[in-house]
């Protein structure tokens, strides 16, 4: 594409995904331990969040099994005398079964999950902005060799992606087996009885959402930050 | 964004352009707080091709706001500034970014190499950038390593490497796509005395193999030696102008102190 008025400028500048992977996976091994805490900061909130929604998922199927409510697919399994003997299990556990009780124990863990997800998506937004301080003049460099804006905006979200990432499938992982340690202990064996995969599948498929968009929502504003700044800083000498 | 092929060595103007820069009557003002700085007062001056000029100046002279006037960073308040006879403030963000990537190189006093890349993929970036595929990058990158006498530090990161040696990885990424301008900030400024010796040998000869206009900002005396013309610039305005034949006789004790064994 050439302008009018200067035929020889033309306007075709490219920085290829698969260089920006490189760059962004080579400056979070710069700063590996930084990048490690933000990353187990991300995981430690997801892994509350996971374990918080696939546990009260297990907990109505297993309420559902004990009051012998329709279970699709499990109703018919499941003899009078067994309903009896996981009842007698949730309440030596101490699991509610009055709504309630379910009702007052949900407010409290949701205040407590806000505030793990707060504290992850603050992590991330001060690692991405000290990420892009420390880097004032590598980004300046760039800009002089010609990156455009959308280029460091890019590096940024893609480095915060990575992070964001990996911290979202550990998260996932550790809340899934966690959760599903606490139902082994509290119901026993019934757990395997009525194992709600689609509902745990969908708690999954939010906690990802979830984590993955405080980290590109936390990286957004230090990127434009970072994107905006102009060549002649790099020139500035600042040893 | 356009994603446009566009043949590498397209960016070469074959038209005969004698003037590289052209600065007219070129005003810079600032705003710091209620008062505004008038840091360049009218700055008319042209540089031609293949010229090896100083830009000379005390701190506070406007020196460098000239230069990033020259460097396509920083644009005036009033007057024009000509690169390879285009007006730069005619420019989009997008054409600035390509002028910045094929037409200058930039070489900064700290060097400023990108410091998780290795010598090799430093001096291939700019290229990266002018959409060369990976392959081609690399060869291009190493020959120009060799040039400058790095073939050997290719897998070498910045940190790995001694002052000198950065600024010669620094000058082999400012010639990655042939500009047609190399800008150079105090680039001697933080060596020492032998190795700010060879850079501007290497400079000056590359200089003249590539016939590549070279603008440099400095205080480095060993510089004057080698320039062919140098600009002095005193409170925003240019102060004189001396050719190199000039300077020879006015100060012939700079040539002997310094400049004997460049030559």
């Amino acid at each position: 594409m050439t302008s009018k008025l200067v035929p020889h400028i033309q306007r075709q500048i490219v920085l290829p995904t698969s260089k920006a992977l490189e760059i962004a996976y080579k400056s979070i091994r710069l700063r590996l331990s930084r990048s490690l805490l933000v990353t187990s900061g991300i995981a430690l909130a997801l892994a509350f969040l996971m374990s918080v929604l696939t546990s009260e998922k297990l907990n109505d199927s297993m309420r559902r099994l004990a009051t012998r409510d329709s279970v699709p697919g499990h109703a018919s399994m499941i003899q009078s005398v067994e309903a009896q003997k996981l009842q007698q299990l949730m309440r030596s556990n101490g699991v509610p079964i009055a709504p309630t009780d379910i009702q007052a124990d949900g407010i409290q863990t949701r205040w407590l999950l806000a505030l793990a997800l707060m504290v992850a998506f603050v992590g991330i937004l001060n690692s991405m902005l000290m990420s892009v301080t420390e880097r004032f003049r590598e980004i300046g460099t760039m800009k002089c060799l010609g990156a455009l804006d959308e280029f460091i905006i890019k590096l940024f979200l893609i480095e915060s992606l990575i992070q964001g990432t990996v911290g979202t499938a550990l998260g996932l992982a550790l809340g899934l087996v966690t959760s599903i340690a606490g139902a082994l202990m509290n119901y026993g064996s019934f757990v395997w009885r009525a194992f709600p995969w689609w509902d745990v599948a969908e708690s999954a498929s939010v906690s990802l959402v979830v984590g993955i968009g405080l980290t590109v929502v936390g990286a957004l504003y230090p990127a434009w930050h970072a994107s905006r700044m102009q060549p002649i800083e790099a020139m500035r000498v600042e040893t | 964004m356009t994603t446009i092929e566009i043949p590498n060595d397209g960016n070469r103007t074959p038209d005969l352009v004698e003037h590289t820069v052209r600065t007219i009557d070129v005003k810079r003002s600032y705003h710091m707080g209620n008062e505004i700085v008038h840091a360049l007062k009218g700055i008319s001056l042209t540089i031609n091709r293949a010229e090896y000029i100083s830009i000379m100046g005390p701190s506070g002279s406007g020196k460098s706001t000239l230069f990033n006037m020259i460097g396509g960073l920083d644009k005036p308040t009033e007057g024009k500034v000509y690169i390879d006879d285009v007006d730069i403030a005619q420019l989009d963000a997008y054409e600035l970014a390509w002028m910045r990537c094929r037409k200058i190189g930039y070489i900064f006093q700290n060097f400023n190499l990108i410091p998780v890349m290795t010598a090799l993929e430093n001096v291939q970036l700019p290229m990266i950038f002018a959409g060369m595929n990976t392959a081609d990058a690399q060869d291009k990158a190493y020959e120009i390593l060799k040039r400058v006498e790095l073939g050997h530090r290719i897998k070498n990161k910045p940190g790995e490497m001694s002052g000198g040696q950065q600024q010669r990885v620094a000058i082999a990424r400012a010639f990655a796509n042939d500009p047609a301008i190399i800008l150079a900030d105090e680039p001697t400024g933080n060596l020492d005395l032998q190795t700010g010796k060879l850079i501007i040998e290497l400079m000056r000869s590359l200089n003249r193999e590539k016939g590549v206009t070279i603008i440099s900002a400095t205080h480095d005396h060993k510089m004057l030696a080698v320039s062919d013309r140098i600009f002095w610039i005193r409170d925003g305005k240019v102060d004189k102008i001396e050719r190199r034949e000039d300077l020879k006789i006015e100060t012939g004790s700079i040539e002997s102190a310094s400049g004997r064994d460049i030559h």
